[in-house]
C-alpha cells in the first residue's frame, strides 16, 4: 500500500491505480480485511447495526400482529412510510447494477475497484425494498402469494392492468439478476479466498461457494461470457425497475403522480441515491480496511461526476413537473406543486429536498470538492437525505391533498414507521458489514486484471504514476 | 380465508357462550362479585370526578399512538364479560307480536320480517319499523304510515339498535349493592306502599320523564287513587317548556303549537333548530324540503340564532343573535310590523324597536316578506327561548293569519304539559324539607341532568327509599338504594302518542336481552300489579275502553292485532283548539317587564343546547352516535365550547386551546372551537357529555356543560368570563377545512348552489356552468353500453333538500355493519362511515353560508379504483356498481390512494375483534364483517339490491321503481336521495339525472359517476341581496 502522491501535476489524470503492486500484493491487501480478526470498530458497527436490526423485528411483529393501523396511514393518506422506504431502497440499489453491468459494456475500467461493494449495496438494498410491498399491505399473509400467477383453483388471476402486478415481476427479476451477477464476480474471488485459507473449516466453506472453481482457461472463457451475458441482462433493468416503480404513481389519477416525467426522473433519481449511498459507505471503508490504493481519487472523482449529473436530471424532473403544472392549466395539478407542497404543512419537506438534491450537488462542478473525502462524505449523506425527502413529498404530500378539500388530512407518522425506517437501516448495515468480513470488498480478479491491463498499456488513461 | 376462519370461530365462540342459559333472575355475576366490581368502579370513577381538568385533557389513552389503549379500542362496543346469556339464537317476546305486512305468520329463515313499533323521546313516540332477522331487530326504519316519520326516522333512531345491543346497559336488579329478583322486589314495594297508603301516600313521589304515554297515564290515575296524597312531577333537562308557558302568556292557558311546513311560503326560526331538534323535526324535515323545489312557490327561510344549526345552515338568510336578544328581536318585529299597518298585533306592537343589535335592513325585509305572505308565513320559537318570545311568535302567527294554515295550537298531549325546572323545584323543596319518604326516578338520570344548584345527586341520598329505573348504571343510580334496570324500547310493550296525538303500540321486537323491566311495570308494583307484565297492562287497558277508537268492531283481538301490525292507532289524533283569540293587552303588559329583564345583563352569553348527538346525555353511550361527525363542527367523540372567530380572536383563543369559563362562581374548563356563524361574545355549550357514570363508550369524553347550568338559567346566562388556560387538546374532526377552497384553488366547486333567480333563469351562467359538468366527454376509449341490461342503478343527492342531518350515516353504518374506531383512529383520519356529509362554508367567517353534500361511493362506469388493484379485489358490475369482494382484498390501500373521492374506507385494525356476543345479534346477516386489512365501501346497499331482485324473480316481474330503497336513501327525513335503474325512463332517478340543476362531481375527470349532484338552490328575498 502506497501513499497517495501528492506532489502530482495538476493536470495529468489520476490514477486507477497507486502504488507498484503484484498480483500478490494485491491479494494480500485487498483480503487482508477477510482474514484480519474483526475489529473493536466493526464490533461496535455491528453492535449498532444489530440493535437497530432488532428494532426493525419488533415493528414487523407489531405490525402483523395489530394490523396496519399501528402505522400512521389513513384515508387519504394511503400509502406513507412503507412505499417511500420501499421506493428509496429500491432507487440506492441502482449504483450497483448501473456499475457492473452499464460500466462494464462500456469498458469504464474505473468500475472495477467499487463495483463489488456496489453490487452488494443492490442486492441488500433490494432486500430492504422487497419488506416492503408486502408488510405494507393489510393481508401480507394472502398477499405474500395472491400476487404470484399461478394457476389457482379460484381461477383467479391477478390483475395485469395493476402496476402493483408489474412490479412484483420488475423486482423480482431485479432481484434475481442482481444476485446471480454478484455470486458469480464474487467466483474467482471466493476462490482466491479458499486457497489462502489457513484453516480447514473456512477452506470447506469457501470451497462449496466457489463452486469448484480451479482458474482454468476453460473456466476464465465460460466466466467471461456468462458474466457479459448478465451484464447484458442487467442493462435493461437499470431503466426498467425504477421505471415501473414510477408506474406506481403515474398510471393513477392523482395530481402529482399523474405526469408522464415519472419513468426517466425516478430512474436518474435512482442512479443518483445510488451512487450517494456508495459513497456513503466507500469513503469510510476505503479509509479502514485499507482501500486507498484502488479505490483511487479518480473513482471519488468520476463517482462525484455522476452525482452532478443525475442530479441535474433530477432537478430538471423538478422543473418540468410544476412546469406541467402550471402549463397544464389543470388546476388541482397545479395547486399540488405550487400550493401544496410549497405551503402546505409538509412544506419544510419539500424544500428540503430541493435544497439537498438541486443545490447540494452544484458544488461538485469544483474539483477540489469532488477529490475532498469531507465534502464528498456530507454531500452523500445530505443527498440521501434529499432522496428521502423527495419520496415522502411524492407520496405523502400528494396524497395529503388532493381533488375534494373535505377528505384533506394530515399525516403524522408513529413509532413503528419510524422504526421500521432506521430497521431497515439496521438491517443493510447489518448485511453489508458481514459482507465486508467475509467476502473481499473488491473484485481481486478484477483488480489483478486491471493491473495486467495497466501494465501492457501504460498510457491508458488512468495508468498513473505506476512502475 | 380469515373472513371464514373468523366467521367459524366466533361461530364456536357464540356455542360457547350460549350454553349456560340462565333465568333472568339469576343473569349476571354472583352476588359478591357485582357488589365488588361496582365498588371498584365507583372509587375509580371518583377519583377522576375529583380532578376533572386532568380527566378531560386526555381521554385514557388519548396519547396512545397505535390504536390499543382502552379508548383506542372502544370500538370493541362492549366488554364480554358476564354476558354468558346473551348468545341464544332467538329471544322472541312470549306476547304475541305482530309483523307490519300481513302475510302468513310463517318465519322463513333468513328473510327477515318488519315489525311496527314506536320510540318515545322526551314524551312523545314517534312510528317505527325494525327489521328482524330470526328474532333478532337489526335495523331501524320509519314507519310510512305514521303520520310524524312518514318512513324516515332522526339519526338517534337510527342508532337505537346499538343502544339495545349494548352491553354496558345495567343488567342487574338490586338493593344498595345487593342483587335481588324482581319478586322479592315487588314484595318490598309491597311492604312499603301498605306503610305509605296509612298516610294516604304523604311521602311518596314520582319523577318521571315527560310522556304521553295512556298507560302510564292511566297508571298514574291509580296510584293517585290509591295514595292521594302522592305526587307525580316530570322533568326533562331539555324540556320545552318555553312554549307551553308562551302560550299560557298569549292565550291564557296551556297549549301546545304544531307547525306545518307544506302551507308556509315564508318562515321564520326563533332560535329554532326545527329540521334537526325537537318531537317534529321529522315531518318538519319532510315538510320544508317538499316546499324546496326551485320554482315561484320556493319557500324562504329567516334563522335568527345564536350558533350554526342544521336549520341555520339551510337558511336562505340566518342573522347570527345571541340567545338572549332573540326576545328584543321578537318585539323589534312586531314593532316593526305594526308599523307597516299590522294593527291586529294591537299593543304587542309597541313592545320592542325596529332597530337593535341587528342589520334594520334585514328586519324591514323580513317584515315585508312575513306580511306579504299573510297566511302563509309562520314564525318558529326554539326550546331554548323564554316564554316571552313564545308568547310573542304565537301572536305574529295569529296577527298574520298563520294560525290553522301553518301552526296550530292544540292542548299538551303530555300528562303534565310542563317537565322543566320550576315543577323540579318544588320536588327539590320537599326532599330538602324532609317531606319525601319514597321517590320512584324513571326520569332520564336527572342527577346528571339536572340543574348544578339543585345538586340532585346528593339531594337523592336523603331521601330514605329511592328506586331508580334507568337503562344504566347511571350517576342518578349512584345515589339510589333500588335499582330496577330499564327493558331497552326495543324490548318493551308501551304505547305513546306522536305530536299529533297518534297513538302507536309499541311491541317489542325481543325479550328483554338482561332482564329489563318497563316503566309500566315498576308503577304497577305501586298498585300491586307488578307482576302481570306490561303486555296484560296494555291489553286491559285498551280493551277496557267503552269505545274503542277508529270505531272499530269485531273482538278486541283482532282490533289489537290491527293496531300492532299498523304501528298506529287509528283516529287517535288530537284536534287543533279553534277560535283562539290573543289578548294582546295582557300580553303587552306581562312581556314588557320579561323583555326588560333579558336585555338588562352584560358580558359573555353561554348558551347550552342539546346535542345532535348525545342529546341530553341518554345517548352518551352509543359508539354510532359518538363517532359521527357533528353536523356543523364535524367533531366526534367530543363536546366543545363554541365561540365565534371575532370573539376568540378577542380572547386570544384558538380551536383545540382548553379554556376557563366563569359563571355565576361556577368554573367550567373545556376545549374551544371556533365555528363560523356563531353569535359574538357568546359561547354555546353542548350538553350531554362529560358522564362520568355509563358504559365504557361515554364515560369521560367530553365536558359536562350542566355544571354551569343552574336553575335560575337552565337555557343561556350572561357575564360569563373566559380565559384561555394555555393547555391544548386534542380534537378528532373528520373536516378540517371549512371552504371549498382552503388553499384559494381556482376548481369548479364540489357543491354547487345558486340564487333561485338565476336558476329559473335558464340562460343563466349556472346552467352554462353546469352544462360543462355533465355529459359526455371526449374519450379514446368507446364507453361501456349498459342499456342492453335489466337494470343500470344510479343514484341523484338534491343538495337542495339535504339538511346534513346525518340520518343517512348512521342509517348506512346499521344497514352494512360499519365498525366504529375510537376518536384516536379518527383523529388519525380512519373513520369508516361509508357516507359522509361534507360540509362547506362560503363568505366571511361570521357570516357564512353553508352547504351540505353527502358523499359515498359514486359508482364510476370508468372507476379509477379498479385498475389498479393488483388481485381484482374490486371489479364492475353488468348494472354498473363498483363492487368490493372482501374476501380477495390483500389491502394494499392503491385503489384508496387513485380513488378521486376519498370515499373507500381501509380496516387498519381489526375493528370487530372483540364485539360482543349481544352486539353480534345486532349485525345484518345479508353483510359481510370485514376482516382487518380490507378495504370496504358503498356499493349501492347491494344486499338489498339482491333480496329484492330474489323477491322480483320469484314473482316473475322486474323491480320496479320505488320498491328499492338504499339504506341511505330509506332514513333520510327529506328524501334528498333517490335510487334506481337509468334504463327505466320513468324512474324518478332517471328523471333528476336530466334535471337542469343536475351535475356530476369531478366530472371533468371523465370518471363518469353514477351518484349525480342537484344543485342547491337558494331563495334569497331581492331586498337583500347585495348589488355586487
Amino acid at each position: 500500500m502506497a501513499a497517495p502522491n501528492l506532489s502530482r501535476d495538476p493536470l495529468e489524470p489520476l490514477p486507477l491505480l497507486e502504488g507498484n503492486h503484484t498480483d500478490k500484493t494485491i491479494n494480500d491487501s485487498l483480503l487482508e480485511h477477510v482474514w484480519r480478526g474483526a475489529g473493536k470498530g466493526w464490533w461496535a458497527l455491528f453492535a449498532c447495526a444489530l440493535s437497530a436490526l432488532s428494532l426493525l423485528g419488533i415493528a414487523i411483529t407489531w405490525t402483523l400482529y395489530k394490523g396496519i393501523g399501528v402505522w400512521g396511514n389513513n384515508i387519504p393518506v394511503g400509502w406513507a412510510f412503507g412505499i417511500i422506504n420501499f421506493v428509496w431502497w429500491i432507487g440506492i440499489g441502482h449504483a450497483g447494477t448501473l456499475i457492473s453491468a452499464i460500466l462494464l459494456l462500456f469498458q469504464q475500467k474505473w468500475r472495477t475497484s467499487i463495483n463489488r461493494f456496489a453490487e452488494a449495496m443492490t442486492l441488500f438494498a433490494v432486500i430492504c425494498a422487497l419488506l416492503f410491498p408486502l408488510l405494507h399491505t393489510g393481508r401480507p399473509w394472502f398477499a405474500a402469494y395472491w400476487l404470484m400467477p399461478y394457476p389457482s383453483v379460484q381461477r383467479i388471476w391477478p390483475q395485469f392492468k395493476s402496476p402493483l402486478t408489474w412490479d412484483v415481476f420488475a423486482v423480482s427479476t431485479y432481484f434475481t439478476i442482481s444476485l446471480l451477477f454478484w455470486f458469480l464476480g464474487l467466483v474467482p474471488d471466493l476462490a482466491a479466498l479458499r486457497d489462502s485459507s489457513k484453516s480447514k473449516t473456512k477452506r470447506m466453506i469457501y470451497g462449496l461457494f466457489a463452486m469448484g472453481w480451479r482458474g482454468s482457461g476453460r473456466h476464465w472463457a465460460e466466466y467471461k461470457w456468462a458474466y457479459l451475458l448478465l451484464a447484458g441482462l442487467s442493462t435493461p433493468l437499470v431503466l426498467s425497475v425504477h421505471t415501473i416503480v414510477s408506474f406506481d404513481f403515474a398510471v393513477s389519477v392523482l395530481p402529482g403522480w399523474h405526469t408522464t416525467i415519472f419513468p426517466p426522473y425516478f430512474v436518474a433519481g435512482a442512479v443518483f441515491s445510488g451512487f450517494a449511498m456508495v459513497l456513503t459507505w466507500m469513503l469510510p471503508a476505503r479509509e479502514f480496511l485499507g482501500l486507498k490504493h484502488v479505490v483511487t481519487l479518480k473513482h471519488l472523482n468520476n463517482m462525484a461526476k455522476v452525482l452532478l449529473v443525475t442530479g441535474m436530471m433530477v432537478t430538471y424532473g423538478y422543473l418540468m413537473e410544476h412546469f406541467v403544472g402550471w402549463y397544464s392549466g389543470n388546476p388541482y395539478e397545479y395547486s399540488e406543486f405550487f400550493r401544496a407542497r410549497q405551503h402546505g404543512p409538509m412544506a419544510p419537506i419539500y424544500w428540503l429536498m430541493m435544497f439537498c438534491n438541486c443545490v447540494v450537488p452544484q458544488i461538485f462542478w469544483s474539483k477540489r470538492a469532488r477529490t475532498n473525502i469531507l465534502v464528498l462524505w456530507f454531500a452523500s449523506i445530505l443527498i440521501n437525505v434529499g432522496m428521502w425527502c423527495e419520496r415522502f413529498t411524492i407520496v405523502i404530500t400528494s396524497l395529503h391533498r388532493d381533488f375534494i378539500p373535505s377528505s384533506w388530512k394530515a399525516y403524522s407518522p408513529t413509532w413503528v414507521d419510524i422504526s421500521l425506517f432506521i430497521g431497515t437501516i439496521g438491517l443493510f448495515s447489518t448485511l453489508f458489514l458481514l459482507f465486508l468480513k467475509f467476502v473481499p470488498a473488491v473484485a481481486v480478479t478484477e483488480i489483478k486484471e486491471l493491473r495486467h491491463e495497466l501494465d501492457h498499456d501504460p498510457t491508458a488513461e488512468g495508468a498513473g504514476v505506476t512502475h | 380465508m380469515s373472513c371464514d376462519d373468523n366467521h367459524e370461530a366466533r361461530a364456536k365462540d357464540r356455542v360457547r357462550r350460549s350454553l349456560p342459559i340462565v333465568k333472568s333472575e339469576s343473569q349476571g355475576a354472583p352476588a359478591s362479585s357485582s357488589a365488588s366490581r361496582k365498588l371498584w368502579r365507583s372509587i375509580e370513577e371518583r377519583t377522576r370526578a375529583e380532578t376533572p381538568g386532568a380527566a378531560n385533557e386526555f381521554p385514557g389513552g388519548a396519547a396512545d399512538l397505535d390504536g390499543v389503549s382502552r379508548r383506542g379500542f372502544m370500538q370493541l362496543l362492549g366488554v364480554s364479560t358476564a354476558v354468558a346469556t346473551v348468545g341464544a339464537a332467538c329471544r322472541k317476546p312470549n306476547e304475541k307480536i305482530i309483523p307490519f305486512v300481513r302475510r302468513p305468520e310463517e318465519l322463513t329463515p333468513g328473510n327477515a320480517l318488519h315489525f311496527a313499533t314506536g320510540y318515545a323521546l322526551e314524551g312523545y313516540t314517534s312510528g317505527l319499523l325494525v327489521e328482524s332477522h330470526e328474532g333478532h331487530p337489526t335495523k331501524i326504519e320509519g314507519n310510512p304510515s305514521h303520520p310524524e316519520t312518514l318512513g324516515a326516522t332522526t339519526t338517534t333512531e337510527q342508532a337505537l339498535i346499538l343502544g339495545l345491543y349494548d352491553d354496558d346497559r345495567a343488567k342487574q336488579l338490586r338493593r344498595g349493592a345487593t342483587p335481588i329478583a324482581w319478586p322479592t322486589f315487588l314484595s318490598e314495594v309491597k311492604g312499603r306502599t301498605a306503610s305509605l297508603a296509612q298516610n294516604g301516600g304523604a311521602g311518596l313521589r314520582f319523577l318521571t320523564g315527560p310522556t304521553a304515554s295512556p298507560l302510564l297515564a292511566d297508571l298514574r290515575r291509580r296510584i293517585l287513587e290509591k295514595f292521594p296524597r302522592a305526587k307525580f312531577v316530570s322533568y326533562s333537562p331539555v324540556a320545552a317548556d318555553g312554549a307551553i308557558e308562551g302560550a299560557k302568556l298569549a292565550f291564557g292557558r296551556p297549549l301546545m303549537p304544531r307547525h306545518h311546513l307544506g302551507a308556509a311560503a315564508i318562515i321564520l326560526s326563533l332560535d329554532a333548530d326545527f329540521l334537526n331538534d325537537g318531537p317534529e323535526q321529522t315531518r318538519l324535515a319532510r315538510e320544508f324540503a317538499s316546499r324546496r323545489e326551485p320554482s315561484r312557490d320556493m319557500n324562504r327561510l329567516y334563522v335568527v340564532e345564536p350558533a350554526m344549526t342544521v336549520t341555520g345552515a339551510m337558511a336562505d338568510h340566518r342573522m347570527r343573535l345571541r340567545c338572549g336578544d332573540v326576545s328584543a328581536f321578537a318585539a323589534g318585529l312586531c314593532a316593526m310590523l305594526s308599523g307597516r299597518g299590522l294593527s291586529a298585533l294591537g299593543p304587542v306592537g309597541s313592545l320592542g324597536h325596529g332597530a337593535g343589535l341587528w342589520d334594520s335592513k334585514w328586519l324591514v325585509a323580513l317584515a315585508a316578506d312575513l306580511e306579504k305572505n299573510r297566511g302563509r308565513s309562520l314564525v318558529i320559537a326554539g326550546r331554548r327561548q323564554p316564554a316571552v318570545v313564545h308568547a310573542l311568535a304565537a301572536a305574529l302567527n295569529a296577527a298574520l293569519g298563520n294560525i290553522g294554515s301553518t301552526v296550530e295550537y292544540g292542548v299538551p298531549i303530555t300528562t303534565d304539559p310542563t317537565a322543566g325546572v320550576e315543577p323540579l323545584r318544588t320536588l327539590v323543596d320537599e326532599i330538602a324539607g324532609g317531606a319525601v319518604d319514597t321517590l320512584v326516578v324513571t326520569a332520564e338520570n336527572p342527577a346528571y341532568g339536572g340543574p348544578v344548584d339543585f345538586k340532585l345527586g346528593q339531594l337523592l341520598k336523603r331521601v330514605p327509599n329511592v328506586i331508580y329505573h334507568g337503562l344504566y348504571e347511571d350517576e342518578t343510580a349512584q345515589s339510589c338504594n333500588y335499582f330496577v334496570p330499564a327493558a331497552h324500547a326495543l324490548e318493551s310493550w308501551g304505547d305513546g302518542r306522536a305530536t299529533d296525538g297518534v297513538v302507536t303500540i309499541v311491541q317489542p321486537l325481543i325479550a328483554p336481552l338482561w332482564g329489563g323491566k318497563t316503566e309500566a311495570e315498576v308503577l304497577a308494583a305501586f298498585v300491586s300489579d307488578g307482576e302481570v307484565g306490561t303486555h296484560a297492562l296494555l291489553q286491559k287497558y285498551w280493551s277496557s275502553m267503552s269505545k274503542l277508537p277508529g270505531n272499530l268492531t269485531g273482538s278486541f283481538d283482532g282490533v289489537w292485532e290491527r293496531w300492532l301490525a299498523d304501528g298506529i292507532v287509528p283516529d287517535t289524533g288530537a284536534g287543533a283548539e279553534q277560535g283562539l283569540a290573543i289578548n294582546s293587552q295582557a300580553l303587552a303588559q306581562a312581556a314588557a317587564p320579561l323583555l326588560a329583564s333579558d336585555a338588562a345583563l352584560a358580558g359573555v352569553e353561554i348558551a347550552f343546547a342539546p346535542d345532535p348527538k348525545t342529546f341530553d346525555g341518554r345517548f352518551a353511550n352509543n359508539a354510532w352516535l359518538q363517532e359521527l361527525a357533528h353536523p356543523i363542527s364535524k367533531l366526534t367523540w367530543d363536546n366543545v365550547a363554541m365561540l365565534s372567530q371575532t370573539t376568540a380572536d378577542r380572547l386570544s383563543v384558538e380551536t383545540g386551546d382548553m379554556v376557563t369559563i366563569t359563571c355565576r362562581d361556577r368554573t367550567l374548563e373545556a376545549p374551544a372551537m371556533i365555528v363560523p356563524g356563531h353569535a359574538d361574545e357568546a359561547i354555546t355549550l353542548p350538553l350531554g357529555y362529560g358522564r362520568v357514570h355509563t358504559g365504557h363508550v361515554g364515560r369521560a369524553v367530553g365536558f359536562d356543560a350542566t355544571a354551569l347550568r343552574t336553575s335560575l338559567a337552565p337555557w343561556f346566562d350572561r357575564g360569563a368570563v373566559v380565559a384561555n388556560t394555555g393547555k391544548r387538546y386534542r380534537l378528532a374532526i373528520t373536516q378540517d377545512h371549512w371552504t371549498m377552497s382552503p388553499d384559494g384553488r381556482d376548481i369548479p366547486p364540489p357543491a354547487v348552489e345558486a340564487p333561485l333567480a338565476e336558476v329559473l333563469n335558464s340562460g343563466s351562467m349556472f346552467h352554462e356552468e353546469l352544462e360543462e359538468r355533465r355529459g359526455p366527454l371526449p374519450d379514446v376509449f368507446k364507453p361501456v353500453d349498459y342499456s342492453g341490461q335489466t337494470y343500470k342503478w344510479a343514484m341523484a343527492i338534491d343538495l337542495n333538500k339535504c339538511t346534513g342531518c346525518n340520518a343517512c350515516v348512521v342509517a348506512c353504518q346499521s344497514e352494512n355493519n360499519i365498525p366504529v374506531v375510537g376518536k384516536d383512529n379518527v383523529w388519525r383520519g380512519r373513520e369508516m362511515q361509508w357516507i359522509r356529509i361534507d360540509r362547506y362554508f362560503s363568505g366571511p367567517v361570521d357570516e357564512p353560508q353553508m352547504i351540505n353534500q353527502p358523499l359515498a361511493c359514486v359508482q364510476c362506469e370508468t372507476a379509477p379504483c379498479e385498475y389498479v388493484c393488483p388481485v381484482n379485489a374490486t371489479v364492475h358490475s353488468d348494472e354498473g356498481l363498483n363492487e368490493m369482494i372482501y374476501n380477495r382484498c390483500i389491502g394494499t390501500r392503491y385503489c384508496s390512494n387513485n380513488c378521486p373521492y376519498k370515499v373507500r374506507r381501509f380496516n387498519f385494525l381489526d375493528y370487530t375483534a372483540d364485539i360482543s356476543p349481544a352486539r353480534e345479534m345486532g349485525m345484518n346477516p345479508d353483510v359481510t364483517v370485514r376482516a382487518r386489512g380490507v378495504m370496504e365501501k358503498c356499493t349501492y346497499c347491494v344486499q338489498r339490491i339482491e333480496r329484492k331482485r330474489i323477491a322480483t324473480r320469484i314473482e316473475g316481474r322486474t323491480i320496479a321503481d320505488g320498491e328499492l330503497e338504499t339504506a341511505c336513501q330509506q332514513g333520510c327525513p327529506t328524501q334528498a336521495i333517490s335510487f334506481g335503474s337509468l334504463n327505466d325512463p320513468t324512474a324518478k332517478v332517471t328523471k333528476l339525472h336530466a334535471d337542469p340543476r343536475r351535475y356530476d362531481l369531478l366530472h371533468e375527470l371523465a370518471t363518469r359517476p353514477r351518484t349525480a349532484y342537484l344543485a342547491r338552490v337558494r331563495n334569497p328575498n331581492p331586498d337583500l341581496v347585495k348589488v355586487d
